[in-house]
């Protein structure tokens, strides 16, 4: 069967691929740096006591979490200039990606600190430590640990997401994949290309999984 | 790491056969035979918008693609069963047997051909470029100035030819229907657009008065037709017989003057 499959073509447009692939992983990488930095805000907001400044970060984390995320990237490519804001696509794609993944990464973290016995908070202040330090030096050292493979996967999710911006005109693998389809119409050839792209990404991203547990094994564990 | 591995080739090979199975074409005799003794006529369409093929206010497929098509069944005598694709969805639906004939604007051409049949033209079209009202492009030529965006649809003839009349143009293509070109330049997030000159002036009365400004100036000219595999010849020789009888008996023409050349179907649909 693997004989339907034309090589010849998938090579004919590797400088295309290469380009799409190297498109994928820095929107992608530049997205989920983005989404960190957005999860991580808005999971301190949401775990701080104060209400006004929590409200806008829970509404930001339903709001993104209750719409697809296609529907988001239209708002910002064909809504935003409506509005007078009018920014590159590979902008728009990576901003989308990042306010996607970003109110996913917050629920992450939240449910990593909140897996932390209640002892350690009340050890914590009973000890003296402001809230600053006892986040510090003992809850996110321990709530870290959890996360980490729930934030892999999600890195994952958002890497396969990343193809919706080739609805925006922006050239990744999922776009060289169409194309092949089209000017040469071997859909398969095309498809098969952009998976094998993406099989790529994931086992480069399940390594850096395993490198870094290898390097952070707790003690007496295999 | 040889485990690993091995998940790895074992993964790239499920990927590949995957493929190839919804690639695989089911050959048959007789396309025609098996839609009578069916008794249903699967056509594959888009909804690229007016006038071809769209939902009207009424939420009913309609348009001058889809009023042919149910004049070709009604002449065959079977019903038809319309299934939705994107425009890069039309032609692989075609190939794999999913649907028994093309009916959407889609031009005949050379590269298309090596894949599927074309029936005779019902219609030539030409590309037009447009854009905002009121913008710095005055003229076709403005458009031409080096490094302007020009909105087209993803795998569409006007994908392949505004490289040569736009050289110095910064092409962006859009998947999806004819639409999203207009969104497009509308949005700002293209200066200039290019469509079949029939889409464009049918899809811009969905937007305020005076939003685009389309340039008179055809830049090609281009036969519009329908398609089947090239293994159904049979369907092949009746809908050219279809097409010679409808251009002769003066219904193609109905058609097209109620659709294309006239804004007439506006009132009903």
């Amino acid at each position: 069967m693997l004989g339907n499959l034309n090589i010849r073509v998938i090579f004919e447009y590797f400088p295309a691929l290469w380009q799409g692939f190297l498109n994928t992983l820095m929107m992608s990488g530049l997205g989920f740096a983005g989404a960190m930095i957005l999860g991580i805000i808005a999971c301190a907001l949401t775990i701080q006591p104060l209400r006004w400044l929590r409200a806008p970060a829970v509404a930001y984390v339903d709001v993104i979490r209750a719409t697809p995320l296609l529907a988001q990237l239209y708002f910002l490519y064909f809504g935003l200039p409506r509005l007078g804001i009018l920014l590159p696509e590979i902008l728009i794609g990576i901003v989308a990606l990042a306010l996607n993944s970003g109110a996913y990464v917050a629920e992450i973290i939240r449910s990593g600190i909140l897996a932390v016995p209640r002892g350690q908070f009340e050890a914590s202040m009973s000890s003296g430590l402001t809230y600053l330090q006892r986040m510090r030096f003992i809850i996110l050292p321990q709530a870290i640990r959890p996360t980490v493979s729930p934030l892999i996967g999600q890195a994952i999710v958002l890497v396969k997401d990343s193809s919706l911006l080739s609805l925006i005109s922006v050239v990744e693998l999922a776009r060289v994949g169409q194309q092949i389809a089209l000017d040469r119409f071997m859909p398969v050839e095309g498809l098969a290309a952009t998976a094998a792209g993406f099989l790529i990404i994931y086992y480069m991203l399940k390594a850096l999984a395993a490198l870094w547990s290898r390097f952070n094994r707790l003690p007496g564990q295999a | 790491m040889t485990g690993n591995f091995k998940t790895f080739v074992l993964s790239a090979l499920f990927v590949a056969l995957a493929g190839t199975t919804t690639a695989t074409t089911n050959a048959q005799a007789g396309t025609l035979d098996d839609i009578l003794a069916r008794g249903e006529l699967r056509v594959a369409v888009q909804t690229q918008g007016p006038p071809y093929s769209f939902m009207d206010k009424n939420g009913e497929r309609t348009g001058s693609a889809i009023q042919l098509t149910e004049l070709m069944a009604k002449e065959m005598g079977v019903k038809v069963t319309y299934l939705d694709f994107d425009w890069d969805g039309l032609i692989p639906a075609l190939m794999s047997g999913k649907a028994d004939i093309l009916a959407a604007d889609m031009t005949a051409t050379l590269t298309r051909a090596t894949k599927v049949a074309f029936t005779k033209p019902w219609i030539h079209v030409g590309a037009v470029g447009f854009t905002t009202q009121g913008s710095d492009f005055k003229s076709l030529e403005d458009c031409k100035k080096p490094g302007t965006t020009i909105a087209v649809i993803l795998g569409s003839t006007a994908e392949k030819s505004v490289p040569t009349f736009f050289p110095d143009g910064e092409m962006k293509s859009f998947k999806g229907g004819g639409t999203v070109v207009l969104d497009a330049v509308a949005s700002g997030q293209a200066q200039c657009g290019v469509n079949d000159n029939t889409a464009v002036s049918a899809q811009i009365l969905n937007y305020p008065e005076n939003t685009f400004n389309v340039f008179p100036e055809m830049l090609t000219s281009e036969p519009l037709a329908y398609a089947v595999r090239y293994d159904s010849q049979d369907l092949l020789i009746w809908a050219n017989l279809f097409l010679d009888t409808v251009q002769g008996d003066g219904r193609l023409k109905a058609n097209l003057d109620y659709w294309v050349n006239s804004a007439k179907w506006q009132a009903d649909h």
